[in-house]
């Protein structure tokens, strides 16, 4: 193990091109992961902020804010579920804001929410005219005490205040009243007008009596006879359409690239081997085990792999710094740049493992020349 | 040359190995190839392929169909520009609709007022919906309910759309696309929402004047307002919010796996030299030319990123034909052809550098025993 460690010291040079591919390797893997998460982060982050245990949306909505009503009556019957807590209405519209400052065709996309029970992270719904923005809208020049002309109409609100992972569909969302909601969707959205008292969603909290999300959603249906959809949180947020196709999608060309790096890293270290087998019959003529020369050539992978994602942790930082504000979805996250190297490391260790057939069959005979 | 199909054939594992590596990128670029372009096919077909020139959206809509909104003063100033010579009116919702029974899906239905102004440039088969009730398909959703003569229900409300003709590649938002009459379109939006009022046009679609061109027309439209967002066909379609990005993130993806290519190449021709110095060495001394032992190393080059770009040409071309999560893939024969041609520019070109490394060997060391 010494010996290969020392080997990688004196000798980086042959082991640079196999680290520039892994790097390379790295950088991909990190990147697309980085995507992923931008894409899902930026399309989901509204309904993950939710501070409840079920969304209750009408039955033919398909779990789409947009398409979705429910009416007092329709409340009512949720609200008299048992295990049912807290329920409060919700609504969006999707619109282009004119921010103060920008260019007369410069708008932000938004997403507006009028919501009765505040989720995580957003204070509780502010006075009518006035909305919480997400910062990502930071980056369209949108200040705390700017006035939003909304839509065609040019609805005004006021940002008093910014919360943070709520964006919706790519967009930054506005946080309102419902109120303020009902009056731009008016305005803005005739076709999408909503009778008072409707709301398009609820969000539901389970009262103290412990009923598990799934149980109260099944209950929650049971009781409108099917003209509710119930959703858990997390199956809210698989149901935004997009979602898991953009999940198994990834995940397949991950899964690919990571089986690249395991051939190239077999490939590598099957060379190395061969090169070197005089040099291990050698030292097996000298007492070495067998194991001892495997475990070299595994450090060094593992050596080789931890460099190269070091340094594709440092591009891809890089990347995401350089990159403009709103022009990728790239999130680049610990957690992320962790599961990446622990999924190369692996994939170094099994391909590496291709060589240990080869270090078994050096006959020690062999350096004495017999 | 015989020498270097030889050593192919004795090696199996090793060449074959570095076959494989070279095969699985092949596929990963070819696959991502096609998964871009249906992605964009899908999300953005329905603007591409209808055959208006010019699209007019608010600049409010921000280049997407449905967020944008023509109020009645804005198509006024539209009608009204000079160089303008048909207008249409264009809007787009997205439905449930019941299709093959009882299956819910997410579908987009585009109405038109003015057949050959915002209707699907190409049918397939059937025609183009005339009458109430009635519309042409995506024909990439043929086969999910949506073929000639299917009949699909929209919910809630209950109204029936009986399809007529199916065309290629016009989905929007990547889900199941309809092109209906205007009045049909506004029957349904007010059958889903009884509380809709009268949307305003989300679109116009323009076809410019005799001796106009559209680039012309577009400029003129947007110089008559600034809420008014003007572009000819072509760029409104690379220009919805999106596309853009998708373009982006997979040139990225791409260029780094077409570094990985001449590197694994390179790096797998490098070594096998650097093993095979010895036997060159004697090769060079007993009066083998030098060219002849690059060319061989070329051979093997050739021939290895020829075998893996037709492996991973063959594990795609099954895969092109799938669908993945309701997204449409095509076999892209000019994507194949186009890095076909780049993987062996790169592939041979990088075995360049062990050729470098053979030229060097210098055949006095097979005499004298020099170290390498």
């Amino acid at each position: 193990m010494r010996l290969a460690l020392r080997e990688l010291v004196r000798r980086p040079g042959r082991f640079t091109t196999a680290t520039v591919i892994l790097t390379l390797i790295a950088v991909l893997l990190m990147f697309l992961g980085g995507l992923l998460d931008g894409l899902i982060a930026s399309a989901t982050g509204a309904i993950r902020a939710q501070d409840a245990d079920v969304i209750v949306y009408s039955e033919s909505s398909q779990a789409a804010f947009a398409r979705s009503r429910i009416d007092p009556d329709l409340r009512d019957v949720v609200a008299g579920v048992d295990g049912v807590g807290e329920v409060g209405g919700i609504g969006f519209v999707q619109l282009g804001a004119r921010v103060p400052d920008a260019g007369p065709r410069d708008l932000a996309g938004v997403a507006l929410f009028g919501y009765e029970l505040a989720p995580t992270g957003v204070p509780d719904a502010p006075a009518v005219g006035e909305v919480h923005a997400d910062e990502v809208l930071r980056a369209d020049g949108v200040d705390v005490g700017d006035e939003l002309l909304l839509g065609p109409a040019r609805s005004p609100v006021t940002v008093v205040g910014f919360v943070s992972d709520t964006s919706f569909s790519g967009q930054g969302a506005l946080w309102a009243a419902p109120e303020t909601w009902r009056t731009v969707l008016d305005e803005n959205r005739p076709d999408a007008r909503v009778a008072d008292g409707v709301f398009q969603a609820l969000v539901v909290r389970g009262d103290d009596g412990g009923t598990a999300p799934a149980d109260l959603a099944a209950a929650i249906d049971a009781a409108t006879e099917g003209a509710t959809e119930t959703l858990t949180v997390p199956d809210a947020v698989n149901a935004i359409p997009g979602v898991e196709e953009q999940q198994g999608t990834f995940n397949q060309i991950i899964g690919v690239t990571i089986a690249i790096a395991l051939v190239v890293i077999a490939l590598f270290f099957a060379l190395i081997t061969v090169e070197r087998v005089r040099l291990y019959g050698v030292l097996k003529a000298l007492g070495a085990r067998s194991g001892t020369i495997f475990a070299g050539l595994v450090a060094q992978a593992v050596v080789v792999t931890l460099v190269a994602s070091t340094v594709a942790t440092g591009l891809v930082l890089a990347l995401d710094a350089l990159l403009p504000p709103g022009s990728l979805p790239l999130s680049v996250t610990p957690g992320r740049i962790v599961t990446s190297i622990v999924l190369l490391l692996v994939a170094a260790v099994v391909g590496c493992s291709f060589s240990l057939r080869r270090v078994l069959r050096i006959d020690p005979a062999s350096a004495i020349g017999s | 040359m015989f020498l270097a199909l030889r050593e192919m054939r004795r090696a199996k594992v090793r060449f074959g190995l570095l076959i494989a590596a070279i095969a699985l990128l092949v596929f990963l670029i070819l696959f991502q190839q096609s998964l871009q372009n249906g992605l964009l096919t899908s999300f953005v077909g329905g603007i591409r392929n209808q055959d208006a020139p010019v699209l007019v959206y608010s600049v409010d809509g921000q280049r997407t169909v449905q967020g944008s909104a023509i109020t009645p003063d804005l198509e006024e100033l539209v009608r009204t520009t000079e160089g303008v010579g048909e207008v249409g009116r264009w809007s787009q919702g997205t439905f449930t609709a019941i299709v093959a029974g009882d299956e819910a899906v997410d579908v987009s239905i585009i109405g038109y007022d003015t057949a050959g102004l915002g209707t699907p440039a190409e049918l397939v088969e059937g025609r183009l919906a005339d009458g109430p009730g009635e519309a042409v398909a995506s024909d990439a959703d043929a086969d999910d309910g949506f073929g000639v003569g299917d009949t699909v229900r929209i919910v809630p409300g209950g109204a029936e759309i009986e399809i007529v003709g199916s065309a290629r590649d016009v989905q929007l938002n990547a889900s199941p696309t309809l092109f209906a009459t205007y009045d049909t379109y506004l029957d349904i939006v007010a059958s889903v929402n009884p509380d809709a009022g009268e949307p305003p046009p989300n679109v116009l679609t323009i076809r410019p004047a005799e001796g106009v061109t559209d680039d012309e027309v577009a400029a003129a439209i947007n110089a008559r307002s600034l809420d008014l967002d003007a572009l000819p066909r072509a760029e409104a379609a690379d220009e919805t919010p999106g596309v853009a990005q998708v373009q982006q993130s997979f040139r990225i993806i791409f260029l780094l796996y077409g570094l990985v290519i001449p590197c694994v190449t390179g790096l797998f021709f490098l070594i096998v030299t650097f093993q095979k110095a010895g036997a060159l060495t004697l090769l060079r001394a007993i009066g083998a030319p030098a060219r002849r032992l690059v060319s061989a190393l070329l051979l093997q080059a050739a021939l290895i990123v020829a075998a893996g770009f037709a492996l991973g040409t063959l594990l795609y071309a099954p895969v092109s034909q799938q669908r993945i999560g309701g997204l449409p893939l095509r076999f892209e024969t000019g994507a194949v052809v186009a890095w076909g041609v780049a993987l062996a520019v790169l592939g041979i070109g990088s075995a360049l550098l062990s050729a470098r490394r053979v030229l060097r060997i210098d055949p006095v060391e097979a005499t004298t025993g020099s170290e390498r």
